[in-house]
C-alpha cells in the first residue's frame, strides 16, 4: 500500500532527464584541471627558471608520472560514478604503475652518502611547504570530481574515493612540477609522495561519511 | 528479470513517459520486494524496496540506455542492501521490540536461509549473539544469560559480526 502511494508519488514527480555521458563529466574534469594550470602560470606563481629546468632529465620524469597517474585515476573516477562499474581490476594496473614511476625516481636519485646528506637532501622544512601546497593545489579538481561523484551513483564506497583523491592529489602535484623550485628525485618522491598521501587517505576515509546518496 | 521489458520502460520514462514509469515502478518494486525477501528481515522489506525507488527516481539520468537496465537496478539495489546491513550494525546495541511482525513465513524462511548462510561464515560467538538478539528479538541481557557472556562481551560480538557481514555481503556482490 505505500508502495503504491510512493509509486504515484514518484511517477507524478516525472521529469525528462538526459542521460549522464561519461565523456562530458571527463570533459567537465579536463576543464577544471587545464584551467588551475593556466591560472598557475597565468598568475605568475610558476618557478622564474621553468624552461631550462625543463630540459632536466627528472622534470621529464616528474611530468609523465605524475600526468599518467592522473590522467588514468582520473578516468577511473569518473567511470566508478556509474553504479554498474567496478575498478578492482583497473586499481591492479594502477597501482601497478605508481610502482613503477615510484621505483624509477628511486633509481635516478641514488642512495644518500649518510645520514647528513639524507637530511640535506629531504630539506624538511621546504618539504613541508611542498606537500601543503600540492594539498592546496589538489582542492579544485577533489571538488570537481566530488560534484560529479555526486550527481552520478558511485556504489563503491571504498575505491571511488580513493580513485578521486589520488586522481585530485597527483593532479595538484602535477601543477606544483611548474613552480617547484626542486629537482631531487629523492626530495620529490618523499615530499610529493607525502602531499599526495594525504589527499587521497582523506579522501578515503572521509568522502565515503558524506558522499552516501 | 525482463530486461528488455524494463529497459524499454525506462528509455520511455527517460524522455518524460509517465505510464511507462509508473508501469517500471510497479514491476520494479515486487521484483525488490522479492529481492529483500530473501536478504533482509521481513519487517525491513518494503522499507528497502522505497528506498530503492526513491533512489532509482534520484539517479534515473544516471541508466545509460545503450546497456542493460538489470544490472543498473541490482547495483541499486545490492549498494541499499549493504546500506541496511550497515544501519543494522551501528544500532547493534538497540533493543528489537518485543514481537516482530512476519508477513510471510514462506518468504521469512527464504531471507533466514539466506542470513544463515552469511552468519556461517563469521565467528560462532558472534553469529550466535546476532541470531539472539538481532533475529530472534531477544534483549542483550537475555542473550548474554543464555549464550553465558557478559552484556559487554555480546554488545562487541554483535557490532563486530554486523561488521563483518556487511563487509562479507560487499565482497560477495562485487564477486557476482
Amino acid at each position: 500500500m505505500k508502495l503504491d502511494f510512493l509509486i504515484d508519488q514518484l511517477a507524478a514527480d516525472l521529469a525528462p532527464v538526459r542521460p549522464r555521458r561519461f565523456w562530458v563529466d571527463a570533459s567537465i574534469m579536463a576543464l577544471v584541471a587545464v584551467i588551475e594550470l593556466v591560472l598557475l602560470f597565468a598568475t605568475g606563481f610558476a618557478h622564474l627558471d621553468i624552461y631550462r629546468m625543463m630540459t632536466q632529465p627528472t622534470m621529464g620524469w616528474r611530468i609523465v608520472s605524475l600526468g599518467v597517474i592522473s590522467l588514468v585515476s582520473g578516468s577511473l573516477a569518473v567511470r566508478s560514478f556509474d553504479p554498474v562499474y567496478s575498478a578492482r581490476g583497473a586499481l591492479r594496473w594502477l597501482a601497478l604503475i605508481i610502482a613503477i614511476c615510484l621505483a624509477s625516481g628511486i633509481v635516478m636519485a641514488g642512495l644518500p652518502a649518510g645520514a647528513a646528506s639524507l637530511m640535506q637532501r629531504l630539506d624538511w622544512r621546504s618539504g613541508v611547504q611542498c606537500a601543503a601546497k600540492i594539498v592546496l593545489l589538489s582542492m579544485p579538481p577533489l571538488l570537481a570530481l566530488a560534484v560529479l561523484g555526486r550527481r552520478g551513483a558511485p556504489t563503491d564506497m571504498r575505491r571511488t574515493p580513493l580513485l578521486i583523491g589520488l586522481a585530485a592529489a597527483t593532479w595538484g602535484a602535477f601543477v606544483f612540477i611548474f613552480a617547484c623550485p626542486f629537482n631531487d628525485p629523492l626530495y620529490i618522491v618523499v615530499w610529493y609522495g607525502v602531499g599526495c598521501a594525504i589527499v587521497t587517505l582523506a579522501c578515503r576515509f572521509l568522502l565515503p561519511r558524506i558522499a552516501r546518496w | 528479470m525482463a530486461d528488455d521489458h524494463w529497459r524499454a520502460l525506462m528509455m520511455a520514462a527517460q524522455t518524460g513517459d509517465a505510464t511507462a514509469y509508473r508501469r517500471l515502478l510497479v514491476e520494479v518494486g515486487s521484483w525488490l520486494q522479492s529481492y529483500y525477501s530473501r536478504r533482509l528481515p521481513s519487517s525491513m522489506v518494503e522499507d528497502a524496496a522505497q528506498e530503492v525507488l526513491l533512489s532509482l527516481h534520484t539517479k534515473r539520468h544516471t541508466y545509460d540506455p545503450a546497456k542493460p537496465f538489470g544490472p543498473w537496478l541490482a547495483a541499486i539495489a545490492r549498494y541499499k542492501w549493504i546500506d541496511r546491513l550497515r544501519a543494522m550494525k551501528d544500532s547493534a546495541t538497540e533493543e528489537l521490540p518485543e514481537e516482530i511482525p512476519v508477513r510471510d513465513p514462506g518468504e521469512a524462511l527464504h531471507s533466514a536461509r539466506s542470513l544463515e548462510a552469511l552468519l556461517e561464515r563469521i565467528k560462532p560467538a558472534q553469529a550466535n549473539a546476532i541470531r539472539l538478539v538481532k533475529l530472534e528479538g531477544l534483549s542483550i541481557k537475555e542473550a548474554a544469560e543464555r549464550l553465558d557472556q557478559t552484556i559487554a562481551l555480546v554488545k562487541v560480538n554483535i557490532h563486530r559480526g554486523l561488521r563483518q557481514l556487511s563487509e562479507l555481503a560487499q565482497e560477495e556482490s562485487r564477486e557476482a
